[in-house]
């Protein structure tokens, strides 16, 4: 079973730079599609490369199943050739000087793989992926989505048990992006391989992973589904990365936040005691619920006072700016407003869409928080 | 870090499985083993390894033996310098600064060089300049034609025109065949005939395309919008030019110059042919006396004088670019190039680029062909035009009795220039490459800038000081190394090493452009280091890899400084051979091998541009 782990792994590029990767361990399990997801320069692409074995850490270890692959302290080290994974590059890599099909095939050549095996396996990547009516034509003959297949088709010809993906949708247009998102889930399902998948696109990660990283200056700052990333962030980081449109914050300890961080702050209160180190909480748009009339609101909501200062079509959804008392927060609905701009009226929250983080930007779950979601899972 | 993280349940790996159980080494010293492993696992390091150390003995060490051997007393020289044998001295250095002799040997020399230099960089400039202009920025006729026609001089031998000069103005100073002006009546002056004037005007000729290349370039980058900014707040055409174009242009200017310096004092054949006469010497044909003198000690200091000003006035280049790299970014990308229209002036403007077509390239070619097949120069009688010089038999010269194309001599030192030179520009081209591939792929950072500084220096080191500097080396047995001095091998190893810094260069213009991901994507595929670079690496770089072999191979087809030194009658190449025939007197012969040179280089460029689609420019400074 290919488990991908990784322990402790360091990256150091040396010469006063900052590490790349700062003590990693995260666990890749069989069959699992997991995005590394991040800024850029957050050493997601570095971590990627470390696993296929074009980086070298400068320590801890990397295993790849059973087989430590890499590790620093006992100086093992399998070199990429070795390590039987496949890998799309963002730019493809196609080799130029050779047809598609001899890109296809290149690495049924090396396993020396006998001839009619090794072109009806080629024949049957090409026609899944739909590039067979290209064989004989060369990569710059392609546009940029024939590309990326042949890319891919390269890959999985020698049905590798993982698959590696950096940014592989970056280059592509919007429309092209979709389809190779559905294209790369269909791949998912229909070859049972691991993937692990760099990108610093949220949507791509939420529409396409089993499981997300979301890594920071080299630190993983969570690990999870794509629902509990977006819905329970462990931290302001991941928060804030996460979502669009970001997320409200409101800093309870600052002036600038005014009533609303009051309100917040003995609602809190209220609901869980004297919270020690409560540093702000993270309302996500949708979250935000407007009403005009006061006795819409459930009990148990978080409420306050709102002013209707903007309403944004987006096209399918609004977003909705409010002022509560000074402060801005935003609101997105997918059902068409009925208030207008000027209007006087009530935002409230569920308390489970309370996000508490400490002065740290760790998250805070209260004793009594915790059960209210468990009951809301 | 998150609590997610840890409530997620984890596989225990069993003992067996898990090596990161096993004891743990101390911790200093922890990862050396791993790096070593990252490290020797791909050959690339161990042939980067290698790589440096073949070009530390090829190009560092020879220079250095040469050195040795300006400060430590020669055989033969110990009752002059008083000194034992292979002791240290300062006997050379006096001998060559300071010493009544050393007018003769430097100090003249010197100063005739930087005469010669500067006399050629204000011609080259004047002419060159002007033309960059005309080709570049103006709407003279046809200058599609004369942007290749003008740069004819650049990709034929210098000598070739010092050759053509011969012929035109010699007089009867010397023997042989008497010059055109002569035989039609008029006896130039020997000031016309050799030295300073006709070396200063060949050289000349010869560079001017430098500044046409480098100068026009720049000037094609300018955008014309700063020109318009100027004129919009006011200022005349004149004012212009000289506070807004003329200050841009100044670091591309002063490359030429300084580029164009830097060859003058390496320059050897149009000294050597016109200046010879006259006892007109420059430091190269200095150089060349004491190394036919056996004056080892005295060839070590003065070679190594020329390097060292070969060094500065590069140094001084970099550093002016490097300044002036601060304002060469105006050619943004969506640079404006407008046409000046000269209006009347057209048409001389034409004219004008004519006529320095016809002294550059048309006259000297046209001369050199003419006499060889014409027994009297500037005779146009019939009964005068004869091709004995090319394919003759049972002439009455002494040495030659038959045209150069039934000499075997000719074809001896044909296959010697086509095999030592193919030799020696094939392996440049792939060391090239490879250079290229290590110091773009390499994970042992000193070994990639080690080979890329080490495979660049020959370029500050003019040719016949470098071949000097081989002599030094390999005239004698040392350890397993033979004496080669007189073996093709000598002749095959300096041009390798002579052509390192533009076959590195490209090798790793071409590897980084390539990048590491066609290679990558084969390393993750399966392929092991030989199956990458045979399979993917060299195949992709099949072009560049052609361009790498074919430049060197023109360079060193035309190349006269190194082969001077270190050919004998042996090993000569067409070049050598050449010069020989003028020593002798054979001026026909000699022109009919120097135009065979001369078309093979030009030819040779030609189908270098065509195979690489790209123009002369990018590869200048060669």
């Amino acid at each position: 079973m290919p488990n991908i782990t990784l322990e402790g792994v360091q990256k150091n590029y040396g010469g006063g730079a900052p590490s790349a990767v700062v003590g990693l361990d995260l666990e890749v399990r069989d069959g699992e599609f997991m995005c590394l997801l991040g800024p850029s320069g957050c050493g997601k692409t570095t971590t990627l490369r470390m696993i296929a074995g074009l980086e070298h850490p400068t320590g801890g270890s990397i295993r790849i199943g059973s087989r430590v692959v890499d590790s620093v302290p006992d100086g093992i080290y399998v070199p990429p050739e070795k390590r039987e994974l496949g890998l799309v590059f963002q730019s493809y890599a196609l080799w130029p000087h050779l047809s598609i099909e001899n890109n296809v095939d290149f690495g049924l050549r090396l396993r020396k793989v006998p001839r009619a095996e090794r072109e009806k396996r080629t024949s049957d990547v090409m026609d899944k992926l739909g590039i067979s009516k290209y064989r004989k034509r060369y990569p710059s003959e392609l546009s940029g989505g024939q590309q990326q297949r042949v890319a891919l088709a390269r890959m999985l010809a020698v049905n590798p048990e993982v698959l590696l993906l950096d940014e592989p949708l970056s280059n592509l247009d919007a429309r092209l992006r979709l389809e190779m998102r559905a294209e790369l889930k269909r791949i998912h399902e229909e070859f049972k391989t691991t993937i692990v998948f760099v990108t610093h696109d949220q949507w791509e990660a939420m529409t396409l992973a089993t499981q997300i990283a979301v890594m920071s200056e080299g630190e993983l700052q969570q690990l999870g589904s794509p629902d509990e990333i977006y819905e329970r962030p462990a931290n302001r980081f991941v928060a804030e990365f996460v979502g669009n449109p970001p997320i409200n914050i409101i800093e309870l300890a600052r002036e600038e936040s005014g009533g609303l961080a009051l309100w917040a702050m003995q609602y809190i209160t209220a609901r869980h005691g004297e919270l020690h180190g409560l540093g702000s909480v993270g309302i996500r748009p949708e979250a935000v619920q407007v009403t005009r009339v006061v006795e819409n609101v459930p009990d148990g909501a978080f409420k306050a006072r709102a002013r209707i200062t903007g309403i944004l079509p987006t096209g399918g959804s609004w977003i909705i700016e409010l002022d509560v008392a000074g402060r801005k927060l935003f609101s997105v609905t997918s059902l068409s407003p009925t208030c207008s701009v000027g209007d006087e009226s009530w935002l409230w929250v569920q308390p489970a869409d309370l996000n508490l983080f400490d002065g740290d930007g760790a998250r805070l779950t209260p004793q009594r928080a915790l059960v209210t979601e468990a009951a809301a899972v | 870090m998150s609590k997610t993280l840890l409530d997620m349940p984890r596989t225990e790996a069993t003992p067996a499985e898990a090596p990161t159980a096993a004891p743990r080494r101390p911790k200093q010293g922890r990862g050396a083993a791993y790096r070593l492993k990252v490290a020797l696992r791909e050959p690339t390091t161990i042939v980067g390894v290698l790589a440096l150390a073949l070009f530390t003995y090829l190009i560092v060490v020879p220079i250095l033996s040469m050195l040795n051997d300006a400060v430590l007393v020669q055989y033969g020289d110990e009752s002059r310098s008083g000194q034992n044998f292979g002791e240290l001295t300062a006997y050379y250095f006096q001998r060559v600064f300071a010493s009544p002799l050393s007018a003769t040997i430097f100090w003249r020399p010197l100063g005739n060089t930087l005469m010669i230099a500067v006399g050629a960089i204000v011609f080259a400039v004047l002419i060159g300049g002007t033309m960059a202009w005309l080709l570049s920025r103006t709407n003279m006729w046809g200058r599609r034609w004369f942007a290749t026609a003008l740069i004819v001089p650049y990709m034929l031998p210098a000598w070739t025109f010092a050759l053509a000069w011969t012929n035109l103005f010699k007089n009867r100073k010397i023997g042989g065949q008497p010059g055109w002006l002569e035989s039609m009546g008029m006896e130039p002056p020997d000031w016309l005939s050799y030295g300073q004037v006709p070396i200063m005007v060949v050289l000349a000729l010869h560079y001017t395309p430098f500044v046409i290349l480098l100068f026009g370039n720049a000037l094609r980058r300018f955008d014309s919008q700063l020109e318009d900014s100027a004129r919009v707040l006011g200022a005349r055409r004149f004012t212009v030019t000289m506070r807004v174009i003329l200050p841009l242009m100044r670091p591309s200017l002063i490359s030429a110059i300084i580029l164009i310096f830097a060859k003058c004092l390496g320059e050897f054949g149009v000294a050597y042919v016109l200046g010879m006469p006259v006892q007109f010497e420059v430091l190269s044909t200095s150089l060349y006396r004491s190394i036919s003198s056996r004056q080892t000690g005295v060839a070590a200091v003065l070679a190594g004088a020329i390097i060292l000003i070969g060094v500065i006035s590069l140094l001084v280049d970099a550093r002016l670019v490097r300044e002036g790299k601060r304002f060469v970014t105006v050619g943004s990308k969506g640079s404006m190039n407008r046409l000046s229209d000269l209006g009347r002036w057209r048409g001389a403007a034409t004219l004008g680029a004519s006529v320095v077509f016809a002294i550059s390239v048309a006259i000297p070619l046209l001369t050199l062909f003419l006499s060889t097949v014409m027994r009297l120069p500037g005779d146009f009688s019939p009964s005068n035009f004869t091709l004995d010089y090319w394919i003759g038999h049972d002439l009455k010269t002494v040495a030659l009795p038959q045209g150069v194309l039934l000499t075997p001599e000719f074809w001896a030192a044909a296959w010697n220039t086509l095999w030592i030179v193919g030799l020696a520009a094939i392996t440049s081209g792939v060391l090239g490459l490879l250079v290229g591939y290590i110091v773009v792929r390499t994970p042992v950072k000193f070994v990639g800038g080690a080979l890329r500084q080490i495979t660049f220096f020959p370029y500050l080191v003019p040719g016949i000081a470098f071949a000097v500097a081989y002599l030094s080396l390999f005239a004698v047995q040392r350890g397993p190394v033979p004496a080669l001095y007189g073996t093709a091998a000598i002749l095959v190893l300096a041009f390798i090493a002579e052509q390192m810094p533009y076959a590195s260069r490209a090798g790793i213009s071409a590897m980084m452009q390539l990048g590491k991901d066609p290679e990558e994507a084969a390393q993750v595929a399966g392929a092991g280091w030989w199956t990458r670079m045979t399979r993917i690496v060299i195949p992709i770089q099949k072009g560049s890899l052609a361009t790498g072999v074919l430049l060197p191979f023109i360079s060193g087809v035309k190349g006269l400084s190194l082969v001077v030194i270190l050919a004998v009658p042996g090993t000569n190449v067409l070049t050598t051979y050449s010069l020989q025939l003028v020593d002798y007197g054979y001026q026909q012969a000699a022109n009919v091998v120097v135009l065979m040179v001369a078309a093979v280089a030009f030819f040779g460029t030609l189908f270098g541009q065509k195979l690489t689609k790209s123009n002369l420019a990018e590869g200048l400074g060669g």
